[in-house]
């Protein structure tokens, strides 16, 4: 697991799921390198961070396909289809519309229910992302902000799929 | 040394801090903006630097013609349109020979066109102006070479008196990446170009055309034998290969990566980046040519690298290329390139 692409429209939080694992991953001792990539939007337009992760020194920031591709809404889905590859695994947010409804899961917390179905991906993948890690960080990032509750539930929702 | 994790625009802005500069003038543009906000937050904590957000490009940059010239370490970034209205100053700084420091951050052009990234600004940092395009202009391929290539820039432009251009994109800028910058570096000091009441006359207009022709002789003189000091290349894998990528900025990061994965198939290729895009490393790549007579360039633009390959040649090469105006080049992309092209 080296490439990992998360997309979403702008405003979703994509930029902020990217920060926190990579922040985890340098922590970790890994090479890391995100890009962000975005239109004129401030809103509304696609989103995209491009992330490597590698035990290995990173030479360049972008890749062709996707080892994880995370699609948080159709034209992010649309924008992204050509980073998918035979291996790729995709987690798309139109497979998790029931779910996200049980868990009861608020549209602003989405994103951090995403991190946790991400962070149960590549905890597997020993690239020094632990559900710990990632959530002392979310802990340290957001606690003292609005809505953390929310969040942690949320973030604690996305930890209990299985993904296998 | 310490392990950072920082982004392009973060380590260019530590570089001007670590190369003396005192005043930053600048209008924000996509996708060079942090440069002026992370500036701005560094003002905020060191009292001894300066900023000014001027209205546009024009001023930005003619606040810098003024500041040079009172002895001031001082810089402006920009790109795209930016780059464009920024030729007036530029030009300006090509016929006072000032030391003039800019750092370009490429986007997509013509005209607005995409506001992340391309290569499409090499003609425009080297010969936007009304001139010869005697300037220095550096293309860094990763973030410690954009931190080095800062730092030279601001040696080279104080040193030899040209407009010295960091010539970068939105991906090198904008990736945030874990670093360990080595920033022991020695700093050419700045120094007054007018003391205060001096009169001095440092002239950018001439009344007679062969005064301006003297003049412009002697620019080509100092820059040629600036160009004996600083112009700089990487050659990576050349010495046995039989095609040689051409490739500048962080295209030649991708390139070498390409080049690597292309050795283990077999294929006898290399790589030759030019550091320095002006004064162009045309001396190593004419050696570098008549061994290898067979160069791929590769480079996002529709050939402005290739024009200045062509131009430094001065032995009979086979040229082809991979040209991809404001898109980024993916490291398979030049591999399946090779490989189609070069059986």
């Amino acid at each position: 697991m080296k490439n990992i692409l998360l997309s979403g429209d702008g405003g979703q939080g994509v930029q902020l799921i990217a920060k926190i694992l990579c922040s985890v991953a340098f922590d970790a001792e890994q090479h890391v390198t995100s890009i962000p990539n975005y239109g004129l939007e401030q809103r509304g337009g696609v989103s995209l961070n491009f992330i490597q992760i590698d035990e290995a020194p990173i030479v360049y920031p972008k890749f062709k396909t996707a080892d994880l591709l995370l699609i948080l809404s159709p034209q992010a889905r649309e924008r992204t289809i050509q980073f998918v590859g035979d291996n790729t695994i995709v987690i798309d947010i139109a497979d998790y519309a029931e779910v996200i409804k049980e868990a009861q899961v608020p549209r602003r917390s989405q994103n951090i229910f995403f991190l946790g179905v991400l962070t149960t991906v590549l905890e597997k993948e020993n690239i020094g992302i632990t559900k710990d890690a990632v959530l002392i960080l979310l802990e340290n990032m957001l606690s003292k902000k609005a809505g953390w509750e929310e969040n942690k539930k949320s973030f604690e929702a996305g930890l209990h799929m299985n993904l296998s | 040394m310490k392990r950072q994790f920082l982004t392009g625009h973060e380590v260019a802005v530590l570089a001007c801090i670590d190369a003396g500069a005192t005043h930053m003038f600048g209008y924000p543009i996509t996708p060079g903006t942090e440069i002026l906000t992370n500036w701005i937050h560094h003002t905020q904590k060191n009292k001894a630097l300066e900023y000014l957000q001027t209205e546009d490009e024009i001023a930005a940059g003619f606040a810098v013609c003024g500041a040079v010239m009172a002895g001031e370490k001082t810089f402006t970034a920009t790109a795209g349109p930016g780059t464009v209205l920024m030729q007036d100053a530029l030009s300006m700084a090509d016929g006072m020979r000032l030391p003039f420091v800019c750092i370009v951050a490429q986007r997509g052009g013509p005209s607005s066109g995409t506001v992340i990234y391309s290569q499409q600004e090499v003609n425009l940092a080297i010969h936007g102006g009304n001139g010869e395009g005697m300037r220095l202009v550096y293309s860094p391929s990763t973030v410690q070479e954009l931190y080095d290539m800062t730092r030279k820039t601001f040696n080279g432009a104080w040193k030899y008196r040209f407009p010295s251009v960091v010539l970068t994109d939105g991906f090198l800028l904008k990736t945030r990446q874990d670093v360990v910058l080595n920033t022991d570096y020695p700093n050419v000091e700045a120094e007054p170009l007018v003391h205060e009441k001096e009169y001095k006359h440092i002239r950018n207009i001439y009344t007679v055309e062969e005064e301006l022709y003297e003049v412009l002789q002697e620019h080509k003189r100092d820059f040629d034998a600036m160009a004996k000091e600083v112009a700089d290349y990487e050659a990576y894998k050349t010495e046995d290969a039989e095609v040689v990528i051409v490739a500048h900025g962080i295209v030649g990061a991708a390139t070498k990566a390409a080049v690597d994965m292309l050795r283990e198939s077999g294929k006898k290729v290399g790589l030759f980046r030019p550091k320095t895009l002006s004064p162009f490393p045309a001396e190593a790549l004419n050696n570098l040519a008549e061994h290898c007579p067979s160069l791929c360039i590769v480079e996002s633009s529709m050939g402005q690298l290739r024009d200045l390959v062509k131009q430094a040649l001065t032995v009979s090469a086979e040229i082809h290329g991979l040209y991809k105006p404001a898109v980024g080049i993916d490291v398979e992309e030049i591999v399946s390139f090779i490989q189609e092209n070069y059986q």
